[in-house]
């Protein structure tokens, strides 16, 4: 148990940590709104997928990160318009978005590549400015940009929620939305707002995942790490330090598995270690006490034109 | 979590209907994205599950660990819960046959295929469990952490297959095959292979009918779910039934696992259901809550799936544009009360231009 060995697993955990983490933002915005996401993985599949073809296409990694942005918007829209607009059921869509992406990227990447997974592309995978810094360059320089942008995307959320007219009226709006409809304020343009913020940043979390992490696509590659993030939501208490703590909690134990199984210290099989961080997901969330602060989370607010 | 929401009450036969025409018209705009036509497509996947006798047979085959998940599905909405856990029981059913298959040894048939079906039974109940304990003693969301149970159950089946349970003489990893006297018999033998399961499936659709309509439990059942308020009011003991309905119905997704090995596969292996669990909650939504019109449901879903494998083949186009047809009809039953809202308004501004004639 060396130095070294401490600073490659804290490394590890801001990696595995950071999709759980701008997701998680999303989805803040998401529920603060009165918006229930199950669709976030689905998101996340949609903008990892995108920003590979992105990559693909035009061989810059940032204009994939920018269709990954896309692609979660266009998951994140969908979810809007049916939750939002038609009135319809949170669960059950968010439950929708997540099958259809995982399906129609699978449809893509084997109808485009031939097979389940991409060829590899230009990624994100390290950051060149940060390793001219002096000492901790070697350690700065080795997380993927979209890691730092992930922490501006909180500080700045930070500053939204808290300290702007809009981060008050989406506070109240997932709180009671008739009144803050007779203060004068449009409920469905601020719902609608709420949830195509989410699906950008889980698409900017999905294309993390697959040009930040890896450097390509493969089904199944988000595999649960949406569902972990509405979990950071809930844990957080719908705060960006809330999220962060529980996104950091959650990607320890990713990180620990992930080390064990690379070490092989332990004579665990491979598969039962992956369990690891669903485990705790599970574990953290039954941990959780008191009820809900959002009172209109999970609710229709429907415009009267489509009231029968 | 509002369960209360999830009671569609799709009365009207003609809103399943209409969903399901969505639904394929959207997976269409995909396959002619991919330059294919859409027609040709939907022809080949019909005549790929209807078109000869063993695509018939393989449709009724496919159908029926899709009628167990549907099965399951409502019978989870019926005691107020949404059990979209079905996939991660249905593999731990079947692991729970293929135990039994394989180490009961020296049984007769007669006991030795029940005592499968149990073990099946007793492998999706006990993946339900801990999801059910933590929503009634903990109140946590349910939906949450049956998806993760999902992706649970796949890592498990892995270990299972990979490591704990591997055959040695196999050329896909799989577990050894089960004992003779644990495999069903078949209705219609070689090479066709329909089994008994088919009738299991009729049976328990019955049963389930009845229990709901006729028992005390069923009766309270229904009334926690149609209203959890109303039912506690009465003294019914909610969290009870809660945890019966999940835990029953983690026992119909293992069974459904379990005949699959049981009666076609004869070993585990780790892709041996291609999302079964996933197809029976769109048709248990549509279905009203009726077991019985649900076999309807999973016949369709049993075509989609053998007709897909001829599409793939003549047309060209990936079988994975099923699970596009199955997540954008689960969109459109989630936005379904748009679909009643504007067949209320054409019905409504009909009979307003009559009126005013």
């Amino acid at each position: 148990m060396t130095v070294s060995f401490f600073v490659v697993l804290l490394l590890s955990v801001i990696r595995l940590s950071t999709p759980m983490f701008i997701a998680g933002l999303g989805n803040m915005y998401c529920e603060r709104v009165g918006i229930l996401n199950l669709g976030a993985e689905g998101m996340m599949v949609s903008g990892a997928f995108a920003a590979v073809l992105g990559s693909y296409y035009t061989g810059n990694p940032w204009i994939g990160v920018f269709c990954g942005m896309v692609g979660g918007l266009v998951a994140g829209a969908l979810h809007a318009l049916i939750c939002v607009e038609f009135g319809g059921l949170h669960a059950i869509s968010g439950l929708g978005i997540t099958m259809l992406f995982n399906g129609v990227t699978k449809f893509l990447c084997l109808s485009i590549f031939g097979s389940t997974f991409t060829p590899n592309v230009a990624a994100l995978q390290t950051t060149k400015i940060l390793q001219g810094v002096p000492v901790l360059g070697k350690y700065l320089g080795a997380l993927s940009p979209l890691v730092y942008l992930g922490g501006l995307i909180a500080v700045i959320s930070y500053f939204v929620i808290f300290r702007t007219p809009y981060g008050l009226r989406v506070q109240m709006v997932g709180d009671d939305p008739r009144t803050v409809e007779t203060a004068g304020i449009n409920v469905w343009k601020m719902r609608y707002s709420g949830v195509l913020i989410c699906g950008l940043l889980c698409g900017i979390a999905g294309a993390y995942m697959s040009l930040g992490q890896l450097d390509r696509f493969f089904e199944g590659m988000i595999a649960g790490k949406g569902m972990l993030a509405v979990i950071a939501v809930k844990m957080g208490k719908w705060e960006p330090k809330g999220i962060l703590g529980t996104a950091l909690l959650l990607g320890f134990f990713d990180a620990v598995q992930l080390q064990l199984q690379i070490n092989g210290i332990i004579g665990i099989p491979p598969e039962m270690l992956q369990l690891l961080p669903y485990v705790a997901g599970i574990a953290v969330l039954s941990l959780q006490t008191g009820a809900t602060r959002l009172a209109a989370l999970d609710t229709q607010y429907l415009r009267n034109k489509y009231k029968f | 979590m509002k369960i209360n929401a999830l009671k569609l009450r799709l009365k009207d036969a003609l809103v399943p209907l209409i969903l399901i025409l969505i639904a394929f018209l959207f997976s269409a705009i995909w396959i002619s994205f991919m330059g294919k036509s859409p027609l040709e497509a939907y022809r080949a996947l019909f005549a790929g599950a209807f078109g000869s006798t063993s695509g018939v047979v393989n449709t009724v085959k496919k159908s029926v660990p899709i009628a167990f998940a549907s099965f399951a599905v409502i019978v989870s909405t019926k005691a107020n819960v949404f059990n979209i856990g079905a996939e991660g029981q249905l593999a731990m059913g079947a692991f729970g046959a293929t135990m039994a298959g394989i180490f009961l040894k020296g049984l007769p048939a007669a006991v030795h295929i029940p005592a499968a079906i149990l073990a099946a039974a007793l492998g999706g109940m006990a993946f339900a469990l801990v999801p059910a304990l933590l929503r009634v003693k903990r109140g946590i969301n349910l939906l949450v952490v049956l998806l993760l149970m999902n992706n649970i159950a796949r890592f498990l089946l892995q270990f299972f297959v990979l490591d704990a349970f591997a055959s040695d003489n196999a050329l896909v990893p799989s577990t050894d095959r089960i004992m003779e006297s644990a495999r069903l018999p078949y209705l219609i033998g070689p090479p066709y292979r329909l089994t008994i399961a088919v009738l299991i499936v009729l049976a328990v659709a019955i049963v389930l009918e009845l229990f709901f309509r006729r028992s005390t439990a069923g009766y309270e059942m229904r009334a926690v779910g149609l209203s959890p308020e109303a039912a506690r009011y009465a003294g019914i003991d909610i969290n009870k039934y809660m945890l019966l309905g999940l835990l029953l119905s983690g026992a119909l997704a293992g069974v459904g696992g379990g005949l699959e090995i049981l009666g076609n596969h004869h070993r585990l292996y780790i892709d041996f259901s291609p999302g079964y669990g996933y197809d029976g909650i769109p048709i248990a939504l549509l279905s009203g809550g009726s077991p019985l019109i649900s076999i309807l449901g999973s016949l369709l879903f049993g075509a989609l799936r053998t007709g897909s494998l001829n599409m793939q083949a003549k047309v060209g186009i990936s079988d994975e544009i099923i699970s596009v047809i199955q997540g954008s009809l689960i969109l459109c039953i989630a936005a379904n009360y748009f679909v009643k809202y504007l067949l209320n308004r054409r019905r409504s501004g009909k009979a307003g231009k009559e009126a005013g004639q």
